[in-house]
């Protein structure tokens, strides 16, 4: 259960600042690693990613993700999206986007969080769903697999705010005298996604958020659920009620300050990222590709320094794997 | 054997020499085919004396001279019953005096001399002697359970030991197979000398050889393949208790479970106070596998309360 798990344990933070410092180390190190590379160059900003760039970019990709997700054929369950986003915004709170390009990991979040989930596609039908190349993709997922797992410290359960959802329901629809709760649902749906795009599920708890949804889908149906928040769930804890409160007004804070990035902005930082990337992680990349050619022939089957044959290519050259936007 | 032959069709025996003589008790011999026939026309006589037989009467020969084999029966059947021993007697006279008369009526009905006399004299030993005869019985019955369980163990270990003996022939053979592959390869594809190589192995060989001259010794065995352990002294039924090692005992130590939010309703309240109404009750399926709609409603509330009172203390980061 929630209390005792892994989520609450190990990947619940106390407040946005200590995620900007997470993200802020992750990038200088990556650029203290790296700095050689940007020596053409006047100022190290103008070639490598800023934390705010780099925030703009997944920003944007958590937007492909959701459409990725929703075009899913066979349609996706709800669960196997929160899953997705959280191990998302896990990895990239200790990685950087310029050692492992978003769109890999966005495809690799989603296939691992569908096994997870209990969603099972095989990794054929997954790659129907994605355009482009498919034996790339097929090598690109598999690939990246054990490494988010393992990023993601393996703890792959996910308690996402679904079930509060239909428990507050439940208990709005048995104990107190609203109107028809049902017709909150669309607002509850909206919000939740809205949740998604912001880092909620990495600051509080899944019931909070749920809570919070309900009381911000009754608001907007002109409805007061205050009372039933202070007399029904509260009636013996009065004291934790400012505590709650405190977290449900962060969380709807949160997404009313959520604004989707300017997609020219998005493009610039893409076409920056292509040239700062890691590349020995870039599947395109000549460094990549040598290093799995060393990695898969065997060294007794070398002739030794006169090669009078090419060993085939591993990977195939082809177009990028396409996210539709 | 060959020389003799059934009295009835002759020629068999020497055509056939597996094929048996079977006697009965007058003593006259016939051959197994012989008495199929002789009691499939249903008549159950002697073909030489006309004394009535039953097919159960007649045993395998063992002996050569029917005579011998008719004396072996009778006293077989005497002893039986004759079966005191030279503890039941105060003196040895007393004991020699008993041995002479068995012998007396072995004798006298294995030559058809006063028959009748004789076995009014068992009939009349006999019911003296009952509880005696009784008891001697069982300890006989002991005894040759007791011999019966030696000859059992010698032949349980003689087989062991000859598939032990075939298993190291097989090993030996497979070793020696691959000894001369192993050879071949390393002439094929070392670069040391052929010569070299050869006396490298000559002397393996001969290394082995002298290891395999120690042949181990057999297991000794000191129970049937069921289990039961030899000699009567262990009552099957009584086995002993078998001690297995158990380690700290299971406390049942209920669960509780924490909340940190209101406490959600139990899952007695999830019926009767009506929460269940506003939950789709299980398909089939799901009742199939042990689900039902209360549970569900239960888990949904209990998630929609657990941790509403969390605050962020100072938060746990993961560093990888």
């Amino acid at each position: 259960m929630y209390p005792f798990s892994s989520q609450k344990r190990s990947w619940t933070f106390a407040n946005e600042a200590q995620l900007q410092a997470f993200r802020v180390e992750q990038n200088t190190k990556y650029i203290n690693e790296h700095e050689s590379e940007a020596a053409s160059y006047d100022s190290l900003d103008k070639f490598f990613l800023t934390p705010a760039e780099e925030r703009l970019l997944l920003k944007q990709y958590e937007i492909y993700l959701v459409d990725f997700c929703r075009r899913f054929d066979p349609p996706m369950p709800k669960c196997v999206i929160g899953t997705a986003f959280h191990y998302f915004k896990r990895f990239y709170l200790n990685n950087t986007p310029m050692d492992y390009h978003p769109k890999e990991i966005l495809a690799t979040c989603v296939f691992v969080s569908c096994k997870v989930e209990e969603f099972n596609v095989s990794i054929n039908q997954f790659v129907n769903n994605i355009k482009g190349d498919r034996n790339k993709a097929t090598d690109i997922v598999l690939s990246n697999e054990l490494l988010l797992i393992g990023q993601l410290n393996y703890y792959l359960t996910i308690h996402n705010p679904y079930r509060p959802v239909e428990g507050f329901l439940i208990d709005i629809k048995t104990r107190s005298n609203m109107q028809n709760p049902n017709r909150l649902r669309p607002q509850i749906d909206s919000f939740i996604d809205l949740t998604f795009f912001t880092d909620a599920c990495l600051l509080h708890t899944p019931s909070q958020i749920g809570l919070a949804a309900v009381l911000h889908a009754a608001s907007k149906e002109q409805e007061n659920l205050d009372s039933y928040v202070t007399d029904l769930l509260f009636v013996s804890a009065r004291e934790k009620l400012p505590g709650l409160i405190d977290a449900v007004r962060k969380i709807r804070m949160l997404v009313k300050n959520y604004q989707p990035p300017d997609r020219e902005k998005v493009k610039f930082i893409e076409k920056k990222l292509d040239k700062c990337r890691n590349q020995n992680n870039n599947p395109d990349s000549e460094l990549y590709k040598e290093r799995l050619r060393r990695l898969y022939t065997d060294e007794d089957d070398m002739p030794g320094e006169d090669a009078k044959f090419h060993i085939a290519d591993v990977s195939s050259d082809t177009s990028a794997m396409n996210i539709s936007q | 054997m060959e020389e003799q032959a059934c009295p009835r069709c002759k020629t068999t025996k020497y055509r056939n020499p597996s094929l048996k003589l079977m006697v009965n008790v007058c003593g006259h011999t016939l051959c197994e085919s012989c008495v199929d026939m002789l009691f499939l026309k249903g008549s159950g006589a002697c073909p030489e004396c006309m004394v009535p037989l039953r097919r159960n009467n007649f045993r395998v020969q063992l002996f050569e001279d029917p005579m011998v084999e008719k004396e072996v029966d009778i006293r077989r059947r005497i002893l039986r019953d004759y079966n005191k021993r030279e503890e039941d007697f105060a003196t040895l006279e007393e004991y020699n005096d008993y041995l002479e008369e068995i012998e007396d009526i072995v004798y006298n009905l294995c030559n058809n001399i006063e028959i009748i006399e004789t076995n009014k004299r068992i009939e009349a030993y006999k019911r003296d002697n009952r509880e005696v005869i009784q008891r001697n019985k069982t300890r006989v019955g002991r005894d040759e359970c007791a011999l019966e369980e030696l000859l059992e163990l010698e032949r349980v270990q003689d087989e062991s030991r000859k598939k032990e003996l075939d298993e190291l022939e097989t090993e030996h053979k497979k070793k020696k197979a691959r000894d001369k592959q192993a050879l071949i390869e390393e002439l094929m594809y070392s670069g040391k000398d052929a010569a070299t190589i050869v006396s490298e192995f000559a002397e393996k060989a001969e290394k082995q050889r002298e290891e395999e001259k120690q042949l181990p010794p057999p297991k000794s065995i000191k129970e049937f393949s069921t289990g039961i352990k030899f000699g009567q002294t262990a009552d099957p039924n009584l086995q002993p208790v078998p001690k297995s090692d158990e380690g700290p005992l299971f406390v049942y130590e209920p669960l509780i479970p924490y909340t940190d939010g209101p406490t959600p309703p139990p899952a007695s309240d999830v019926e009767t106070v009506g929460y269940i109404a506003h939950i789709r009750p299980e398909t089939p399926q799901e009742n199939a596998g042990g689900f039902t709609s209360a549970l569900a409603c239960h888990r949904a509330l209990q998630e929609a309360l657990q941790c509403l009172y969390y605050t962020p203390t100072t938060g746990v980061g993961v560093a990888l």
